[in-house]
């Protein structure tokens, strides 16, 4: 079995223990990069969630009430980059709203269960909510989760990467349970963004671009408003 | 766009008069599903406008004792009965529905952590209020000082 990520690992710095990540004032990273994730219910959106903010598993994890947030400061290339990940809920019920948190997202994680055949049958759906509601320069990462439970696979790596080819994503396996692969799925997203940034591809000045980038003034400058002077986007 | 929480999590106006729209035109034809009334709620309770998270929250409260038809949609609704209730900072009612929906589901992690998120907020709020106090204390001693220190002058 080929994996997405078996040639090589990519070296990216993240903080190395919750201790120093605490420590972290709010204005010692250079950008916030928002992200959703996406996919049907079950498929384990939650769980890459707090795998990857908390290096915790729950098995059985309830379904998600609307949506979920969380944030984890990561380093790509020496710049300290704060992740902001809404998980949404993958309940027809909430679909409605939810949609409107995929605005201004600049990474959509896209997730299916490598065992449930329908999940990965709904993608098309989800990739087309994703396009229409987000902006050309999204970073589109599919992901299929429990890698863990090979003896029940159901869909093939070989279909699901041509799947991703076709449709111009990045895309690899992963396991929530045993936190195989669940941080490249989160830095190689951040990587490609700020790669964007850096050659021009991605205009912080573009409406919800999904980026923010910090400014100084913001740090030294309490009485300037926030909102205004921080965002670029 | 920097977000701490979900508590700071504001929703767009857009997205508030889209599902203000479908729930007026349903209650002009009749009868509001309880999708409709929810997705509006769930707009409302996250309104930069105190008004509209109290009218959310009247549309929650209506939801799980009339209309909620099993446990999922009335966690749903206690979850957000809490959100709304810790935005306009009744933090003791926020803190009885969020722990009414840990006792029917105490595992639930996004609950456990709107509790903490909870906790946090009433917290800061309280350090806050006390830095407010002893700012006046401090003020009003010093006014209080300059008087005394003027009446000593004057009987001089």
């Amino acid at each position: 079995m080929r994996r997405a990520t078996d040639a090589s690992l990519p070296t990216f710095g993240t903080m190395s223990s919750k201790a120093s990540e605490s420590k972290m004032s709010s204005s010692q990273y250079s950008y916030i990069f928002k992200y959703i994730i996406v996919g049907d219910m079950g498929v384990g959106k939650s769980c890459l969630l707090h795998q990857f903010t908390e290096q915790k598993f729950t098995a059985d994890c309830p379904h998600t009430i609307g949506v979920e947030f969380g944030t984890r400061i990561i380093e790509v290339s020496g710049k300290k980059i704060k992740l902001q990940i809404w998980d949404t809920a993958g309940q027809e019920r909430f679909r409605a709203v939810t949609r409107s948190y995929y605005r201004g997202a600049a990474g959509a994680l896209m997730v299916y269960d490598i065992t449930r055949r329908s999940s990965y049958n709904h993608l098309s759906s989800w990739l087309s909510d994703t396009r229409n509601l987000t902006n050309p320069g999204t970073v589109i990462y599919l992901i299929g989760n429990k890698l863990d439970m090979e003896s029940n696979r159901d869909v093939s790596y070989e279909e699901a990467k041509q799947f991703a080819d076709e449709n111009g994503l990045m895309f690899l396996e992963a396991s929530a349970k045993t936190g195989e692969y669940v941080e490249d799925a989160f830095l190689k997203t951040a990587q490609i963004i700020y790669e964007c940034i850096q050659d021009g591809r991605l205009d912080l000045n573009a409406a919800d671009s999904g980026v923010q980038q910090k400014i100084l003034q913001c740090e030294t400058n309490p009485n300037v408003e926030k909102d205004k002077s921080c965002m670029q986007c | 766009m920097d977000v701490e929480d979900v508590l700071s999590d504001v929703v767009s106006m857009e997205d508030l008069k889209k599902f203000e729209k479908e729930y007026h035109n349903q209650l002009t034809t009749g009868t509001v599903s309880q999708e409709t009334k929810f997705h509006y709620a769930w707009c409302l309770v996250r309104s930069n406008y105190p008004a509209d998270i109290r009218k959310g929250l009247i549309l929650l409260e209506q939801l799980i004792k009339h209309e909620a038809n099993d446990d999922d949609a009335k966690r749903n609704y206690l979850y957000y009965l809490a959100l709304g209730n810790s935005r306009i900072k009744e933090y003791s009612t926020a803190l009885q529905f969020i722990k009414a929906f840990l006792h029917m589901q105490p595992e639930n992690m996004q609950a456990q952590n709107l509790l903490v998120t909870i906790q946090k907020k009433m917290e800061s709020d309280a350090h806050k209020g006390m830095a407010v106090a002893g700012a006046l204390a401090l003020g009003l001693s010093a006014i209080v000082g300059i008087g005394f220190a003027l009446s000593k002058n004057l009987k001089k």
